[in-house]
């Protein structure tokens, strides 16, 4: 262990670099989108590097309503407040809880002054992809089975300009253009309970644990690796919640540094001095001819698992998944980098790498890491130069340490 | 650094490690749901092979629907050729994702477990709960199954335990077993 701790050490100082300005692999599985690189630039951007998608953080830029039509056989969502009006304004409560809680992490252009005002509709179909964001406890028809509690679907462009019925038209590839969150609504097993009804019906779901999740969805997370933080995959088990309640104090409570981090990354605030430390690197087999021959082009192992830990407290900061970069015009290149991006700046971190080998099996990360490139099979006529093919994952290799040149 | 730092770095990097493969795995919320009760909640089951996928517009919604041959039923009483559809897909410019609701590939051979919605449709019960695929170990030879949400463990803080609470790589006879087994107990 302590061969592998100074082995970390040093590939920690060998791979250090400032921010660079190029799309590397980054911590957090965003939902990214490859441009159409066959419209002209001024659709596309005339780059066919992958892109996460994100809302749009203009001042009452974000449309959000939700559908006062609550199910009633069964009930699904409990309250204290057992008036009609009481019972509405409970779970309007929550919601606005829910976005505060995102909206009051510092260093984000993410404020809560992006939101119009939350908004009320009384259909309870209201959730479609037509451009209007929504939430929804009792849309029926939308694939719910027992066993799934909530989902949020999301629709995003690979091309500016395109426009959903009832939305604005995108500025850039990759602004989500409806996000929509589901709440299952006829499984008589599947109970929501407000924070003020929770204690009294602890077989009930934490309503605002998973709406803050959900939440993280419709601001363009897909999920962490950490265990402790909100965009875990798991719901917390019933009558229980994710993180603690929020506070004046500490608005953004329920989050860890993990999902903070991620939302620094996806929504930089270019005032923010604290949260701008970067580490970059790249993982390389020793001998060459061990990458693989096809798809050509591959020269780092791809998929690795890094993981950036602060020195003094042991704390995980951050987790990336390495193996990619893309300077504009595309596309992605298999090189092994890897990137670890708003860290506070005056603390030091110690790097791991670790092979995706054991405990995962690459056949089922394959959805995460396949939107990374398009190419003439995926998309009639996409141009050769800007096509790429993902390699498979790299699950065998033990650590070594190249010192700083 | 001190053991305790480095205790807590290895049983972090566990952690992550294993939670990194739901994050790939799960974007949706789900209640977990045993083998039993996925065999007894199901109103069909059957081993397939995905014949084709392909994105439609219905009702607003982006859907992918896919199309599978059904090579044996196991649990109700199943068309040869079942049609599934399930949230998210691409049409023309537009991405619909909903992340955490399996994908097929043509050619691929899996288990599922099927609920009707009381609107008729024929959907997968639990979405990654109750898909379990077939895939061929070069090394042995062995065709294994896995469910799709058995890919990370369960880790209850309180505890400190992790629960492995799916089937993973489980020999296609053990599984077919496992699958007779807990249809036996439910007829019972």
């Amino acid at each position: 262990m302590k061969e592998l701790m100074r082995a970390t050490i040093s590939f920690f100082l060998a791979g250090t670099l400032l921010s660079a300005s190029a799309r590397t692999a980054a911590g957090y599985a965003f939902n990214e989108i490859v441009p159409d690189v066959r419209l002209p630039a001024q659709f596309s951007g005339g780059s066919a590097c992958p892109i996460p998608s994100r809302q749009p953080t203009a001042a009452g830029s974000i449309q959000l309503r939700w559908s006062t039509a609550l199910s009633s056989s069964p009930l699904t969502i409990l309250t204290q407040d057992q008036t009609a009006s009481g019972r509405l304004n409970e779970i309007e409560q929550v919601i606005q809880q829910s976005v505060v809680v995102w909206t009051g992490v510092s260093g984000v252009t993410l404020k809560a002054a992006s939101f119009a005002p939350l908004a009320r509709v009384a259909p309870a179909i209201s959730c479609g992809a037509e451009g209007i964001n929504s939430i929804c406890f009792d849309q029926p028809d939308m694939a719910f089975t027992p066993g799934v509690l909530a989902f949020t679907r999301v629709v995003t462009a690979d091309r500016a300009g395109e426009q959903l019925p009832n939305g604005t038209a995108s500025a850039a590839p990759g602004q989500i253009l409806d996000a929509d969150i589901f709440f299952n609504p006829g499984d008589s097993n599947v109970i929501f309970s407000t924070p003020a009804a929770l204690s009294a019906n602890p077989k009930s779901y934490d309503l605002e644990s998973i709406l803050t999740h959900e939440l993280g969805h419709f601001f363009g997370f897909s999920h962490s690796a950490i265990w402790s933080a909100m965009m875990y995959p798991y719901a917390p088990a019933p009558g229980t919640i994710s993180g603690t309640r929020p506070s004046v104090q500490s608005p953004d409570a329920p989050l860890a540094d993990d999902d903070r981090t991620g939302l620094r990354i996806l929504y930089p605030d270019s005032t923010d001095l604290v949260h701008i430390g970067s580490i970059q690197g790249r993982i390389l087999p020793a001998n060459p001819l061990s990458l693989p021959a096809s798809p050509p082009g591959v020269t780092g192992l791809f998929a690795t698992h890094v993981v950036a830990v602060d020195a003094a407290t042991g704390a995980v900061v951050a987790g990336a998944v390495g193996g990619w970069s893309c300077t504009s015009p595309g596309p992605a290149q298999f090189d092994g980098s890897y990137l670890i991006q708003a860290l506070p700046v005056g603390h030091s971190y110690q790097i791991y790498a670790e092979a995706l080998n054991g405990a995962v099996n690459p056949s089922q990360i394959s959805n995460a890491l396949t939107p990374l490139c398009r190419n003439p099979i995926t998309d009639a006529g996409w141009p050769p130069l800007s096509s790429c093919v993902v390699p498979q994952p790299d699950v065998s290799f033990t650590l070594r340490v190249r010192p700083s040149p | 650094m001190n053991h305790k730092i480095r205790r807590k770095f290895l049983w972090t990097l566990f952690l992550i490690g294993l939670a990194l493969l739901a994050a790939a795995t799960q974007a949706t919320t789900l209640a977990r749901l045993s083998f039993d009760e996925l065999t007894e909640r199901a109103t069909a089951i059957a081993h397939v092979r995905c014949l084709s996928t392909s994105s439609i517009w219905r009702n607003g919604e982006i859907w992918t629907q896919t199309e599978f041959e059904v090579l044996e039923s196991n649990k109700g009483t199943l068309p040869g050729i079942l049609h599934v559809e399930l949230p998210g897909g691409r049409m023309a410019h537009l991405q619909s994702r909903v992340d955490g609701v399996p994908n097929f590939r043509a050619g691929e051979e899996a288990y599922l477990f099927l609920w009707n919605a009381p609107s008729k449709e024929m959907y997968l019960l639990g979405w990654t709960q109750g898909t379990f695929r077939i895939s061929h170990d070069p090394q042995t030879g062995l065709d294994r199954v896995t469910q799709d949400s058995a890919a990370s463990s369960l880790f209850d803080p309180t505890t400190r335990q992790f629960r492995h609470g799916g089937v993973r790589n489980l020999p296609l006879p053990v599984f077919q077993l496992k699958l007779k087994r807990a249809l036996e107990k439910e007829n019972r």
